[in-house]
């Protein structure tokens, strides 16, 4: 199944697919690029940052770039 | 003088590894126009006196904020500089990302991958002489809280020259001009 980042649960995994080529050179120094494996660690209230686990280290991502990133997650 | 970058994303290490080759020799700098700090220092290099300067962390040459914009500002208006790029071992991939876009813009540079043995105690293995190779730039792991590998470095620093871009990418299977 397909969603955005900033859809995924507390715990949830998935593996990158699109990320909007807008943002695309603004994230690849975090680490996080298509193909890549994410777990979601944290989402903060009020439109907060979400806290993702990339390479076993911890990332966190304004919600506005998390909206522009597609992820495939089981089930 | 000549002068000598130390580059890094935040939080690998960058400024232990300065205080340990400044020594004492240190003086703090606002750089004007904006409220980062930056530290200055001195150390010796061949028999030679060089400025050392300890640059703001930076995910990337594109800022995003202050800071970011202070590093890019500071290298691009260096042009006779050596950089010491330094990775935290244990998320290689994303310091890579910015060690490589230094050496892109012709820079001579000397990766330090620093933090390797957290790295190694998260089983983590990195190949550093097939880094070297691929890179065509020294690679030495440190461990700089402890002064591990800063010696090496430091003789390291002394041999570096720019290394081509093209080349690194006809290593690693890649066509100039289809990478992203």
């Amino acid at each position: 199944m397909e969603k955005k980042l900033s859809q995924m649960k507390y715990e949830e995994k998935g593996r990158i697919k699109k990320i909007d080529q807008s943002l695309r050179t603004q994230i690849a120094g975090m680490g996080i690029r298509e193909g890549k494996e994410v777990e979601m660690m944290t989402k903060q209230p009020i439109k907060g940052p979400v806290v993702v686990n990339v390479d076993r280290s911890n990332t966190s991502i304004g919600l506005g770039l998390a909206d522009k990133i597609l992820v495939e997650v089981e089930g | 003088m000549r002068k000598i970058l130390l580059m890094g994303q935040a939080n690998v290490g960058k400024s232990v590894i300065f205080n340990r080759l400044a020594g004492a020799h240190v003086t703090e700098s606002n750089y004007s126009g904006t409220t980062v700090d930056f530290a200055k220092g001195r150390m010796r290099l061949d028999h030679e006196d060089v400025e050392i300067i300890d640059v703001p962390g930076t995910f990337s040459l594109e800022p995003k904020d202050r800071a970011e914009k202070v590093a890019v500002k500071m290298l691009d208006e260096e042009k006779d500089v050596l950089v010491v790029c330094i990775i935290d071992s244990s998320k290689i991939e994303r310091g890579l990302y910015l060690a490589l876009e230094i050496i892109e813009k012709g820079y001579p540079v000397v990766i330090a991958l620093n933090m390797w043995d957290v790295a190694n105690g998260g089983n983590i293995k990195i190949n550093a002489k097939k880094l070297e190779q691929i890179l065509g730039v020294p690679v030495v792991p440190t461990v700089a809280t402890r002064g591990e590998g800063l010696k090496e470095l430091v003789l390291k620093m002394k041999k570096t020259a720019p290394a081509e871009i093209e080349k690194i990418m006809e290593k690693v299977g890649m066509k100039s001009g289809t990478h992203n």
